[in-house]
């Protein structure tokens, strides 16, 4: 209406003023529905998730949390040791891939001749596409049995007075380390690409300020690289944690399936997503599908739990670096 | 609750079925799912009954608890499972029924360097070594059993299967029947919480980490032992004689429990001395069919086949399945004849 008052060629003002409102219109309306769906389809999971537990959470409570067995035909279920053995293999792979995946970003984006960083960066990132079931195959018949000869032995002798890292006589092949190797693995291409990216983005005056001020190769990444996009790097790492927590099928190849915990990571564990891909097509009782999925929503408030960590860590950088301009 | 996990597992198997019905419009397509130690058979029966009813027998083995979610979501045709259905699954399942198809045994699978090629073990020795209260195969109790037999200093592992598993069901079923112990803190299940060493997903997996263990012991069907060339031992039966499996044996623990319950359930572990022959570890392994189903005339005509012509040792005897039983053969047919559209 009010468009009409402005002088302009009533042609033009027709066709543009058509094509504006249907495109705005549409744009609004489409992108609102899609946010809607997402946080629509978030709020199903929880729902069905927390609906499809409560059976469970009925019967076992918090002590669901503190309990150590799960024993399915004697319908005793606790998930303390798969909650342990998901937090120590998925963290755990986080202290191991995150200083790789920086390194390999930095790498790719800084140092790096031009002519290797392409084809580099390209297998790294096809790593990222090798099925989980083809990682834990290579888990299985490569990894664990080179962790059991030669990896386990040398940590056992030489961390071996650290309770975790206790070694003993046998040569166990499928051990809570070997399920973090592998997990470090995969979460490496996620991680490192996009810390490439991110060390990618810093602009080159700001480099080429810190050279110009004497700066070495080294003080610049230390002092204006990686500073400057701390917050991102956190949420790599974070979104490469993610994927730890969840990962089923190649953690249950090689952890060995056993509970209860023992302290040494060099031996045999489980972790709640593989307990989840192992039992939950033969579930025999009722009580043990509400168990697994009581099991899921833990899994669900873990990952939230650490997202929002994520985001307070991404916030608190951010607010660094803007005070500290 | 099941339907909704099940679901997952069942389109995997639905789209295989889809994908062989568009390869051969024309045939029926009868799907099934479910136990990986009957696939083997039912792959010899698939082109006989090919040819004897023009069916084509689609059959994924993608284990006995994920068959059942299979057919309790009727994403299949036939589910078949070696464990018969638990209560709750029966629910579930809204008026299947089980029916006795097969008959075999699970063997006591070992790699143990230096140890003798006839290995002898009895129940009360192989539920020890599985709670982990036996731990080296030079222990006394073993060694009482193999006189004369050199016996390494070696630390025992025991592996298990980690997924739901019908060899674990009837493997729980010998030893809960052979030890109080066991039957009280572990029970008979598909997924029992076995109290120590290492757990491995499906047949192969289990078979993997054994080849790989000096000192492992494990369970797994015999015409996977046999066919993988796994060293198994003779377990003595009520009895006292230790015996491998063999078809004669196998029939023989199947002879000495002729009744057969209304669900056609049947525990055929550890029978009584009188079956002075029988091997201790031996097991039915059911078919499960919807009691109405749109396929009934073809599932009645596919299963009989398989009861009947299905137990000729053309088809069996090499994979080490027994031939049912008089008694087993009179139910099944009779449930059979209970399938309707």
């Amino acid at each position: 209406m009010e468009a009409a008052s402005v002088p302009s060629s009533a042609g033009l003002r027709r066709t543009r003023r058509r094509g504006d409102r249907v495109g705005d219109n549409l744009l609004h309306a489409l992108t609102a529905l899609a946010a809607l769906i997402g946080v629509l389809i978030v709020f199903a999971i929880i729902w069905r998730v927390a609906d499809g537990a409560w059976p469970a959470i009925k019967v076992f409570k918090l002590h669901f949390l503190v309990d150590g067995v799960w024993n399915a035909p004697l319908n005793k279920f606790g998930a303390r040791d798969l909650i342990i053995g998901t937090v120590v293999t998925s963290f755990g792979a986080m202290l191991l891939a995150a200083p790789l995946s920086i390194a390999i970003g930095l790498f790719l984006s800084e140092l790096a001749p031009p002519a290797i960083r392409g084809p580099v960066g390209t297998l790294v990132e096809l790593l990222a596409a090798v099925p989980s079931v083809v990682v834990g195959l290579w888990g299985i018949f490569v990894l664990a049995p080179f962790d059991a000869q030669h990896v386990q032995p040398f940590l056992g002798r030489t961390l071996g007075w650290i309770p975790i890292f206790a070694h003993g006589q046998d040569k166990v092949e499928s051990t809570v380390f070997t399920a973090i190797v592998v997990l470090t693995i995969m979460t490496i291409p996620i991680t490192s690409s996009i810390c490439r990216e991110l060390f990618l983005g810093v602009p080159n005056e700001l480099e080429e300020g810190a050279i110009a001020l004497g700066a070495t190769r080294w003080e610049m990444v230390k002092t204006v690289i990686v500073p400057s996009v701390r917050g991102g790097v956190v949420a790599a790492v974070i979104l490469g944690l993610g994927r730890a927590l969840g990962e089923a099928i190649a953690v249950t190849q090689v952890i060995g399936n056993f509970i209860p915990l023992k302290p040494s990571i060099f031996e045999p564990g489980d972790t709640g997503a593989s307990r989840l891909a192992n039992q939950y097509q033969g579930a025999i009782s009722n009580i043990q599908v509400a168990s697994l999925i009581y099991l899921a929503f833990i899994l669900l408030v873990i990952t939230f739990i650490t997202n929002l960590a994520a985001q307070r860590v991404v916030k608190r950088f951010e607010f660094h670096r803007t005070g500290g301009d | 609750m099941t339907r909704g996990l099940a679901l997952i597992a069942a389109a995997a198997v639905a789209l295989t079925a889809i994908a062989a019905a568009g390869a051969k419009s024309n045939d029926t397509t009868i799907s099934g799912a479910g136990s990986s130690f009957v696939a083997p058979l039912v792959s010899t029966w698939t082109p006989a009954i090919g040819s004897a009813f023009g069916y084509t027998v689609q059959y994924s083995p993608v284990g006995s608890g994920a068959g059942i979610a299979a057919i309790t979501n009727r994403q299949v045709d036939f589910g078949a499972s070696d464990a018969p259905l638990s209560p709750d699954q029966a629910n579930a399942c809204k008026s299947c029924v089980q029916i006795p198809w097969a008959l075999s045994a699970t063997s006591v699978a070992y790699n143990v360097p230096g140890a003798p090629v006839h290995l002898n073990l009895d129940g009360k020795t192989i539920s020890k070594i599985f709670l982990g209260q036996i731990s080296n195969w030079n222990d006394p109790a073993i060694a009482a059993l193999n006189k004369g037999a050199n016996l390494p200093d070696l630390k025992i592992t025991p592996v298990f299967r980690s997924d739901g598993s019908g060899t674990s069901y009837n493997f729980t079923d010998y030893l809960s029947a052979v030890n109080a112990e066991w039957k009280s803190k572990i029970g008979v299940s598909t997924q029992p919480a076995f109290p120590a060493g290492v757990g491995a997903k499906g047949s192969g997996g289990v078979a993997g980490v054994v080849s790989r263990t000096s000192g492992a012991v494990t369970y797994v069907d015999v015409a996977y032992a046999l066919k993988n060339h796994i060293k198994f031992a003779a377990v003595r039966n009520a009895a006292g004689k230790f015996l491998f499996p063999s078809l004669r044996r196998i029939t023989a623990a199947a002879e000495a429990f002729p009744k057969v319950p209304a669900n056609n359930e049947m525990h055929i572990v550890n029978p009584p001395k009188s079956a002075a022959l029988a091997y201790p570890i031996s097991t039915f392994t059911y078919v499960i069919v919807p009691q109405q189903t749109s396929h009934a005339a073809e599932l009645r005509k596919l299963i009989f086949w398989a009861l009947t012509q299905g137990q000729k040792p053309q088809y069996a005897s090499k994979l080490m399945f027994a031939p049912l039983t008089k008694s087993a053969l009179v139910a099944s047919e009779k449930t059979l004849k209970s399938i309707h559209t």
